[in-house]
């Protein structure tokens, strides 16, 4: 079976011209070379910090960018040749405030979608019943967007992306900025549209959310794939590596140098939680470095110190530092 | 694509109204028009000339709210987020668009029975109208003109993020070209030329023929012409330039 996305050696270069008279270029590289692919009814993540590439590569593939080079998929059609007919098969939802009408209600919204999307006028009203059910927003629909909370908003945006029964869904970051409990509910929505059989691509910076949602992850970092299987696949990169978890209070960067010096130690970065700042080591498993970290440390107020297992998200810290 | 075009319309004129600042502005310019067109002309003596201002300050507030309502727009939809959502729909970006600007124009066509009912109100400016038929015909048909020539104007708020700015730097030269704000006349005989190929130009000589006797029929003529011109011009525009936004990423302000 044909892939649903396809994307090969996909770059992107913006540039930037500022200054009235002596004009500066200023030219950024947001995608060097990307390649993956996605199966019809995965659900796939696009897994990477700010600035790597993950949303101009969903606006390449939701027809809103033109690629510099390389080619893009979706669901066999060209994004930058043939637009009209990628746009009507595909959703595109986006993360935080914006992609509404605020001061028009819900239902106002989704109608207007509704026909921008050619949702027939028999199927118009149950569409919209159905998907506001889905979203849990059944009986809020008369109120107008302002006076929704952003988890409200998100899933009203979800609704909106489903107008027309995409085949492929994009969701570009759907939780940023929700509260735990409204990240959560959007999870389950996008597991169940997943269950249902919807391919999707998700980006997202969440590790948690990429390993409870996603069937295969890509990382992307500096607009380059830096790894790429399931969520599994990615542990194992770090699999034989222990982690150390130092709480400390003020240490300095000299102080995580010497920590990067010491005998065994693979990697090292640093977490700020409230007060603390937490040093994450890692080591082959079997090397004993923990007395020797913590001489290093001789003199800094320390916490807790734990000894544990890999995460998905210690697998992406050492795939994005090494970048 | 024509349940599209009016579900735009709709939603257009509802987010229009439901702003309170957008809807003093259609209240207050009316009146501030009729009264500028009365002190102006002191035209107690000259009734037919006092209802010609009124009219010509009434098609000048429907190109200005065409204008800066669909530049305006265009602005709001960028920093709302929805400008790449109507790029991002099945449908042709013109049908997207066109409600909006030509939304400003029936809101424009408001403000005309506006300034004729504060005019006679409060100047005793005279209502009486030569062809009710051809008058009744010939305001939709300027707002329609009026709000296609917005549209083609609105092509190029695409690409540029400071599109409300654009749209107020494009109001008084096209109220000049149309000798809506100076009398033709009084100007180079190059403008002339230039006011044909301008929808306010004829929806104003179709509106005041209908109401003071003249080739009304003629101006409207010219008016859908326009209008057909103005959207096959728009369709192509909004073509290049959506792709041109496309390339160079100006569909988001983020």
């Amino acid at each position: 079976m044909a892939p649903a996305i396809a994307v090969k050696d996909l770059t992107r270069t913006y540039r930037s011209r500022s200054g009235a008279f002596r004009r500066k270029t200023t030219v950024v590289e947001a995608l060097r070379g990307i390649s993956l692919s996605v199966e019809p009814g995965e659900l796939f993540g696009l897994l990477g910090p700010n600035g790597a590439g993950k949303t101009t590569t969903i606006k390449i593939l939701t027809t809103l960018l033109l690629p510099t080079s390389g080619s893009a998929r979706v669901l066999g059609l060209d994004p930058a040749r043939q637009a009209r007919d990628v746009r009507g098969r595909i959703g595109y939802v986006f993360g935080g405030d914006r992609g509404l009408y605020d001061r028009l209600t819900a239902l106002d919204n989704l109608r207007y979608f509704a026909d921008l999307y050619r949702v027939p006028v028999a199927k118009k009203r149950a569409r919209i019943a159905e998907l506001l059910e889905l979203v849990g927003l059944t009986g809020r629909e008369g109120e107008r967007v302002e006076t929704y909370s952003r988890g409200m908003r998100q899933r009203l945006h979800i609704a909106r992306g489903l107008l027309h029964d995409p085949e492929v869904l994009f969701l570009d970051e759907p939780t940023i900025g929700l509260d735990p409990i409204g990240a959560r509910e959007l999870r389950d929505t996008i597991a169940g549209l997943h269950a249902g059989g919807k391919t999707i691509l998700l980006t997202t910076h969440y590790m948690y959310e990429a390993d409870a949602l996603c069937d295969r992850i890509a990382v992307i970092a500096a607009g380059t794939i830096v790894a790429s299987g399931t969520p599994s696949d990615l542990k194992g990169t770090v699999a034989n590596q222990t982690i150390v978890e130092i709480e400390t209070f003020g240490a300095g960067d000299d102080v995580i140098e010497r920590l990067r010096a010491v005998r065994g130690v693979s990697a090292v970065a640093v977490e700020t939680r409230e007060q603390a700042q937490v040093v994450l080591v890692q080591s082959p498993v079997g090397a004993e470095i923990v007395q020797a970290l913590l001489r290093e440390l001789d003199g800094s107020t320390l916490g807790k110190v734990v000894t544990r297992e890999p995460t998905l998200e210690d697998a992406y810290v050492e795939l994005v530092r090494s970048a | 694509m024509t349940r599209a075009f009016f579900s735009g319309m709709r939603i257009h004129v509802k987010q229009f109204t439901v702003n309170a600042f957008d809807l003093s502005a259609v209240v207050l310019w009316p009146i501030l028009y009729a009264s500028i067109a009365y002190y102006l002309l002191d035209g107690k003596n000259d009734p037919e000339l006092l209802l010609s201002a009124s009219l010509g300050a009434a098609v000048m507030t429907m190109w200005a709210l065409v204008v800066l309502g669909s530049s305006g727009a265009l602005e709001n939809q960028r920093w709302l987020g929805t400008l790449e959502l109507l790029v991002a729909a099945p449908m042709p970006f013109a049908v997207a668009l066109a409600p909006i600007t030509i939304a400003s124009g029936v809101v424009g066509a408001y403000s005309l029975v506006a300034t004729l009912a504060w005019g006679a109100l409060l100047f005793d400016v005279p209502l009486s109208i030569e062809s009710p038929l051809a008058f009744a015909v010939a305001v939709p048909m300027s707002a329609l003109a009026i709000g296609m020539l917005g549209l083609m104007t609105a092509a190029t708020f695409v690409i540029y993020r400071a599109a409300f700015h654009l749209g107020v730097a494009m109001q008084y030269p096209v109220w000049i070209a149309t000798g809506l704000l100076v009398p033709l006349s009084v100007l180079p005989a190059w403008v002339g030329p230039i006011s044909w190929f301008l929808a306010p130009t004829w929806g104003f000589r179709a509106i005041r023929d209908a109401a003071l006797g003249g080739p009304a029929w003629t101006d409207m003529g010219m008016c859908a012409l326009l209008t057909v011109v103005y959207f096959a011009v728009a369709a192509v525009c909004l073509r290049v330039f959506e792709n041109f936004a496309r390339a160079r990423a100006t569909l988001r302000l983020t």
